[in-house]
């Protein structure tokens, strides 16, 4: 991803956390991470709080790890997500979000399988445009949503949609620890993102 | 353009050696021009540099170059300035603020003149001393406050080198909860707040559930829900119940919860079934033994399981008649049974879910847990009255107890609303101190200085329980339900 994309997911970010910074759940309890994958996968922002959250900036050029990038969220989530304990409280369930403009250049698979050992409270994959295979996201996840093309316009409403969802979903997820069964549960998705069956 | 490099270059190669005469200068200015002087010229030349025309046009070139080489470190010393990448720690509205801006720990050393664009706007101002910036902020949004610099050699006619900053100043979370009325058309709908004093038992109960304010903020229902009654044969009753935030009608699982306990033991038959408990404790008094024991807690399970038992079939009914799933009913529950004689107070209790019961003794010095309770790996994460498999577990007996206390000052049960707060984890609960800081809390000690007096002669008691029970504590805003038998 390069260029007009990368730079949409940039922006969209931006008005996703400037967003979510009007929802009061949300700024009190959301922490955020970012993790980016080209040919390598790296947590260029670890878990943050909303708050404080600064977003730095992004490339993601060559080729699309996406098995390394599952790795390396299962191991954020094994490190930075804390568990309940006798003397610990803990956090909620991760919501996690992947975005992805290619298909998989590397093993992919054996990250799947990494990922798959760790609880969410639910995932979103999001194919950008038609080099992104959406069938094999659906091997992560049960929701996943399409962007005809990776445009400006259609990122920035992808991530319009996540913060929606965050806020929509953060109280569910606080109050009851319970999973968000499917993708009905959360805001209806802008015309601009398919949902892939 | 172009000759102003050249001299630059001419002057640069100067610069290196130093100790080169302007002859070396010429001759070298020459060569750029590709002008040689052959060795026949070389008399004429040198009478050439001593010129006195030439020795001033030398030195105008010197000084012209020396002029240049300032002004390059001068454009170089700015753009480093303007390069540094900076982050300014966020600021949140109300709260005070305060993040090292230190020039020198930046490795800027030549400013000499600077001054803040945006900065008061944001109810920021720079402090020379403590090297920070500081104050208050009263606006949120992301605001660019512009640092306006001149460095060493700048004149003050110059302007100012405008380098650019994002604050991003975070609104108040307080002012952003939002108080939405939930819809009273709702079938389901019940009150959005309740408070009450009562009498119970030889006692009283004060009770607050109160919506949260994550309910609030979306004009969603309260999930919690309690109930308390004086039965006909001593005993007497009280229920807290929290529904599931994430099921769709757990406002009213937990209603039937918390009524369905009541009403089990109002009836005849469970009201009679209870009375075999006196013979059995007197039994037990007088004459303990692991057998009176068993006996005891044989009827705790027996009577106690089929109140509970019966409360889930209730929801069961109401889930298929209503066409919706027993998940959509999600409730915790939570409840003791007590009743005065003279050897003291008998407490039986059942307990599903993260809501904690627990009695104090007399003079508060020990507390006593009436359950253990439901928490999962996750945050939020608990069990319910609404889930088939608690029945079958092995530990489901584990969920009812019984104890007789001679005294008690206070017996409480409470919803994770007030829980997560105040006790945070679980391992807090068996700790009398922090009951004792929780008591002192009541009393006043606490951020806001409410107070509530914790006696039924109090005429102001609801409301300033009501007061209280509005507490603020980041990040805990789920329903709270707060029962105190005292």
């Amino acid at each position: 991803m390069t260029g007009e994309p990368i730079e949409a997911v940039k922006n969209g970010v931006q008005v996703m956390i400037s967003s979510l910074r009007q929802n009061p759940q949300a700024i009190e309890t959301a922490f955020i991470s970012i993790i980016t994958f080209d040919s390598v996968a790296k947590q260029v922002i670890p878990l943050t709080d909303l708050a404080s959250f600064q977003m730095v900036d992004i490339k993601a050029t060559g080729t699309t790890c996406l098995g390394d990038a599952l790795k390396v969220v299962s191991g954020c989530i094994d490190n930075e997500v804390a568990k309940t304990t006798a003397e610990q409280k803990g956090d909620w369930k991760p919501l996690v979000f992947i975005m992805t403009d290619g298909i998989p250049t590397d093993d992919w698979q054996s990250g799947l399988e990494e990922f798959k050992k760790r609880k969410t409270a639910y995932t979103v994959a999001c194919a950008a445009g038609s080099g992104a295979d959406s069938n094999l996201l659906k091997q992560i996840t049960e929701n996943v949503v399409s962007l005809d093309t990776a445009d400006s316009q259609s990122i920035a409403k992808f991530f319009s949609w996540v913060s929606a969802s965050i806020g929509v979903t953060s109280t569910k997820v606080e109050d009851g620890g319970k999973e968000v069964t499917g993708i009905g549960e959360l805001p209806p998705p802008p015309s601009e993102l398919n949902i892939v069956t | 353009m172009a000759s102003l490099v050249i001299l630059f270059m001419v002057h640069a190669m100067a610069d290196k050696r130093r100790m080169m005469d302007d002859k070396e200068l010429v001759i070298e200015l020459f060569k750029i021009h590709n002008i040689f002087v052959p060795p026949a010229h070389m008399h004429l030349f040198e009478k050439f540099v001593q010129d006195k025309g030439s020795v001033k046009d030398i030195q105008v070139i010197k000084q012209t170059g020396d002029e240049l080489m300032a002004k390059w470190k001068q454009k170089e010393k700015i753009a480093e300035i303007l390069q540094t990448p900076l982050k300014v720690l966020n600021a949140t509205v109300g709260k005070p603020y305060e993040t090292k801006f230190d020039f020198e720990k930046f490795g800027w050393k030549d400013i000499q003149a600077y001054e803040f664009e945006g900065l008061e706007e944001a109810g920021l101002f720079y402090d020379q001393k403590t090297k920070q910036l500081t104050g208050v902020p009263t606006k949120s949004g992301d605001r660019k406050i512009i640092f306006k610099f001149k460095v060493e050699g700048q004149q003050d006619e110059d302007p100012f080198n405008e380098k650019p900053l994002t604050l991003i100043i975070n609104p108040d979370p307080k002012t952003l909860w939002k108080n939405i009325a939930s819809d009273k058309n709702d079938p389901y709908w019940k009150e959005d707040d309740v408070t009450l004093l009562a009498p119970l038992s030889d006692r009283h109960i004060l009770v607050s559930c109160k919506r949260g304010r994550s309910h609030a903020n979306v004009g969603a229902f309260r999930e919690d829900d309690f109930a308390f009654k004086d039965l006909d044969n001593g005993w007497s009753i009280v229920v807290v119940g929290d529904g599931a935030g994430s099921a769709k009608i757990s406002r009213k699982g937990s209603v039937i919860a918390c009524n369905g306990v009541v009403d089990y033991f109002t009836e005849k038959s469970s009201a009679d079934s209870l009375k075999e408990f006196d013979s059995l404790l007197l039994e037990h008094n007088t004459n303990a033994s692991a057998e009176t024991q068993k006996k005891l807690n044989r009827f705790v399970y027996d009577n106690l399981g089929k109140a509970v038992f019966q409360v889930h079939k209730k929801l069961e009914e109401f889930a298929k008649k209503e066409g919706v799933t027993l998940k959509d009913l999600s409730s915790t529950l939570i409840f003791t049974l007590l009743k005065k004689y003279d050897i003291g107070y008998a407490l039986l209790s059942f307990g599903v879910g993260d809501c904690p019961m627990a009695v104090l003794n007399k003079d508060v010095s020990e507390v006593t847990l009436l359950n253990w309770i439901d928490v999962g790996e996750f945050g939020g994460g608990t069990r319910f009255i609404t889930m088939p498999e608690i029945f079958g577990s092995d530990k489901f007996a584990t969920r009812f107890g019984f104890k007789l206390v001679e005294e008690f000052s206070y017996l409480m049960l409470m919803s994770d609303g007030i829980y997560d707060p105040k006790f945070v984890v679980e391992s807090n609960l068996p700790e009398i101190k922090n009951w004792q800081a929780f008591l002192k809390d009541i009393g006043g000690s606490n951020e806001d200085g409410i107070k509530v007096e914790l006696s039924a002669d109090n005429k102001d008691i609801t409301t300033q329980f009501s007061s209280w029970m509005d507490f603020w504590s980041i990040g805990n805003h789920d329903d709270r339900t707060l029962a105190i038998i005292f």
